[in-house]
């Protein structure tokens, strides 16, 4: 018993530690009681400006609850679409973030940065400005796209973004497990992101979750969209405002809840669909793990490397049978 | 045949080549260097000399570089390029003093004039040998005899008719150098080299009212390679910080194509394009212009690293076929007149594929509507909703005459996801069946 109040103390001691160091809130967690349950922060310039930099209420109560008030508006933020036809749902809803940010500073108007890769772009499709503004009220003037050749530029001028000013928010688009996008790199994102007092979204396709700096997951994917609303009545058979399907995957306050929220172009605002209101909402995952338990099913710690096929195949299994537990006997 | 003579086939194109690369190397005596046939170059040095201690120092300097490169070159100096071209060719390193044409240029064998082989052996066989022969000659009866190319060459030797040489590169309207007494090899230096350089330049281009557009920054190698690296802004800069910002990501990217060598023995920075720099007072909350100013200053760094195309921003163009309404232009560009806002078409996705990428319709309700069941890029997919048919006609003014209309769906699959197909063609219309395209993707 001693031995595991001890282990906690220690626990809590480091965690109150990473906390200084990142200037975080505080962690949710039950701390053992008397003195050091105060966690003296004096953090440097960069955690007090995300702090005074706040958190965007996305408008839906249930979600911002969830995270702790709202998406940090000074952060790393990755927002994972499964598979790469997901990914206008994924970039939709990063969009739509980024719509909000934009929203909230009215008068300003500052442009829009997007940065990808040259193949997945290709792959995935191109950014298509008449589009985006009718969608997100962005006009074509303010988007910015950067089509790097190399997952090394494209971090770089990721970096260098979120150092300037005059952006509003800054997107990445990062196709599967790239080694080079590891712990450091998003590290060096998230803290560029903590300075300036911006988001930089991490927009990953076809990706696994693995360890990285962000204080927020999301998982992402395609959810029906509800009718288009008339005057008399919903009329059955169209195809409304997008719906997304949104699940948190990792957040500051450890709820791991799944939400399906729709994107109002007009009004340019979020709102949550209740399953009972919309019309098969189950079913948006299909065959696959739902959203939701999938961020639990990775193996902490472990690097995901090998994405898992489009086709839902799992992993191969990297445990070989010689690191099985023996029987002696 | 001497039994060790080495026989080399003659390669005029490597000769171009090496004629090319000590023209490129003479650009630190002057920036006015014209190549001159397969064996010569002009160099205009008006208003250079001073600058290597006389016409004298500098021509000794050029020719003792040259042969200790390996060059065994003949100069010569003259007020006109015809009387250079003549003493460099027939009576080695000399200067003709401005006037005294005449005397330098008598002596000299016909050919000293550059005149084609007829008119030369037409002269020698009326026994006229030397320039001097024909320097006091009647104009008329030469005109009438050999042409007037050849009294026009006359004129050019004596400086009597202007001819002008054709530089490799136009001179730039402001440079600044710096020659070092040690060679100087880490990026670093260069880096901050350039950084000393602009800050003589900003005086120069206070002093005109103006802000480069584009720079240059030449680095001469001992070995006598030049490299040249060349920013472009998306407005004019003259701040020395943000010039050294520029070359330090150009300098990145260029990585290990610059081969340093044996290091650098002279650099110049060369402001290739300028552009009037508008001095703007900022208003009291005095935000905005920097502001602006920061983000043209990213725009350049990211062009320097990635490429002048790597940012862009969509620009809409007056059209109806979803591909062309929009087009890409490079940040650098600058803000353009905003077309007219065409008719308003229905919904249009987020992401559009460079090229429609082909879809097999497995089954459909009726044929001129929307599939029920589709396979793209090798999954099935099953359609739940669609709306359409949004029809768009081809541009008849582009198209062949007979290209076919486009119907473009709306679509959402079983899971969600949104699509925009589109049937090329209509039933009927064709021998074939119309095909099916992915074009978009709904957020």
């Amino acid at each position: 018993m001693a031995r595991t109040a001890m282990a906690r103390e220690t626990i809590c001691a480091l965690r109150r530690e990473i906390a200084r160091i990142e200037g975080t809130l505080p962690e949710p967690l039950a701390m053992p009681g008397g003195q050091g349950s105060d966690v003296l922060r004096h953090g440097g310039m960069a955690a007090r400006r995300a702090a005074a930099a706040g958190v965007l209420e996305t408008g839906v109560a249930r979600f911002d609850a969830a995270l702790g008030g709202g998406v940090p508006l000074a952060a790393l933020i990755e927002i994972h679409g499964r598979q790469t036809r997901d990914a206008g749902a994924a970039a939709g809803f990063a969009l739509a973030l980024a719509a909000l940010v934009r929203k909230e500073e009215s008068g300003r108007r500052r442009p829009l940065l997007w940065i990808g890769g040259r193949d997945l772009f290709r792959e995935a499709g191109n950014p298509y400005a008449p589009g985006l503004e009718r969608l997100f009220g962005v006009e074509a003037d303010a988007f910015l796209f950067c089509a790097a050749r190399h997952l090394a530029d494209a971090l770089w001028a990721a970096e260098e973004a979120a150092r300037v000013d005059e952006l509003c928010a800054v997107i990445l688009e990062v196709r599967g497990n790239p080694a080079r996008l590891d712990l450091t790199a998003t590290r060096r994102l998230h803290r560029r992101a903590q300075e300036a007092g911006r988001p930089v979204l991490l927009l990953r396709e076809w990706a696994l979750a693995e360890p990285t700096a962000a204080p927020l997951r999301l998982e992402v994917g395609a959810a029906p969209a509800a009718p288009r609303a008339t005057l008399a009545a919903p009329l059955e058979g169209t195809i409304g405002h997008p719906a997304f399907a949104v699940a948190i995957g990792k957040s500051r306050a450890g709820l791991q809840e799944s939400f399906v929220v729709e994107w109002n172009p007009d009004a340019l605002s979020l709102r949550e669909v209740r399953p009972a209101r919309a019309r098969a909402v189950v079913p948006a995952s299909g065959h696959r793990p739902h959203p939701a338990q999938a961020g639990g099913a990775v193996v902490a710690l472990r690097r995901a490397s090998v994405p898992s096929a489009p086709g839902g195949q799992p992993p191969r299994e990297g445990r070989s049978a010689h690191r099985r537990p023996r029987r002696t006997g | 045949m001497h039994p060790s003579l080495a026989i080399v086939e003659a390669d005029p194109q490597a000769d171009r080549r090496l004629l090319e690369e000590i023209a490129e190397w003479c650009d630190r005596y002057t920036p006015l260097v014209a190549l001159d046939g397969a064996d010569g170059l002009f160099l205009d040095i008006t208003g250079c000399a001073h600058l290597f201690g006389g016409e004298q120092a500098m021509m000794r300097d050029i020719l003792s570089r040259l042969l200790s490169q390996g060059f065994d070159a003949r100069a010569g100096l003259a007020s006109c390029p015809g009387a250079a071209w003549a003493v460099a060719r027939f009576s080695g390193p000399a200067i003709v003093p401005p006037g005294a044409e005449r005397q330098a240029l008598a002596p000299l064998p016909l050919s000293a004039l550059r005149i084609d082989a007829r008119a030369r052996a037409g002269l020698q066989g009326v026994g006229l040998h030397t320039v001097g022969a024909i320097l006091d000659a009647p104009r008329a009866p030469l005109v009438r005899r050999f042409g007037a190319g050849l009294v026009r060459r006359l004129d050019q030797a004596l400086g009597q008719a202007e001819e002008a040489i054709c530089p490799r590169r136009p001179a730039p309207p402001l440079s600044v150098e710096r020659q070092l007494a040690e060679p100087i090899m880490q990026v670093e230096e260069i880096e901050a080299l350039s950084h000393r350089l602009a800050l003589t330049l900003r005086q120069e281009l206070e002093r005109r009212g103006e802000g480069a557009d584009a720079l240059q920054l030449s680095l001469f190698r001992v070995d006598g390679a030049v490299h040249r690296l060349v920013v472009r802004t998306a407005r004019p800069v003259r701040d020395p910080a943000a010039i050294r910002r520029l070359f330090r990501e150009k300098l990145a990217a260029t990585g290990e194509e610059l081969d340093t060598g044996y290091g650098f023995e002279l650099v110049r920075l060369s402001v290739l394009e300028a552009s009037p720099f508008a001095i703007v007072q900022t208003d009291l909350a005095g935000e905005s212009r920097e502001a602006e100013a920061a983000l043209a200053l990213f725009a350049d760094r990211l062009a320097a690293r990635l490429g002048e195309t790597a940012l862009r921003r969509p620009v809409p163009v007056e059209s109806h076929v979803p591909e062309r309404a929009v087009r890409m232009v490079p940040f650098a560009a600058g803000q353009q007149k905003k077309p007219a806002q065409g008719p308003a078409g229905g919904e249009r996705p987020i992401r559009l594929f460079a090229r429609p990428e082909p879809v097999d319709v497995v089954a459909a309700e009726v044929p001129e509507g929307p599939p029920l069941r589709f396979r793209w890029r090798r999954a099935t997919y099953h359609v739940a909703r669609a709306e359409g048919p949004e029809r768009l006609a081809p541009e008849w003014w582009r198209e062949m005459e007979d290209a076919p209309e486009r119907d473009y769906f709306r679509i959402e699959d079983a899971e969600g996801r949104r699509f925009w197909l589109f049937r090329q063609g209509l039933y009927g219309a064709v021998a074939e069946a119309p095909r099916w395209f992915m074009h978009g993707i709904f957020a």
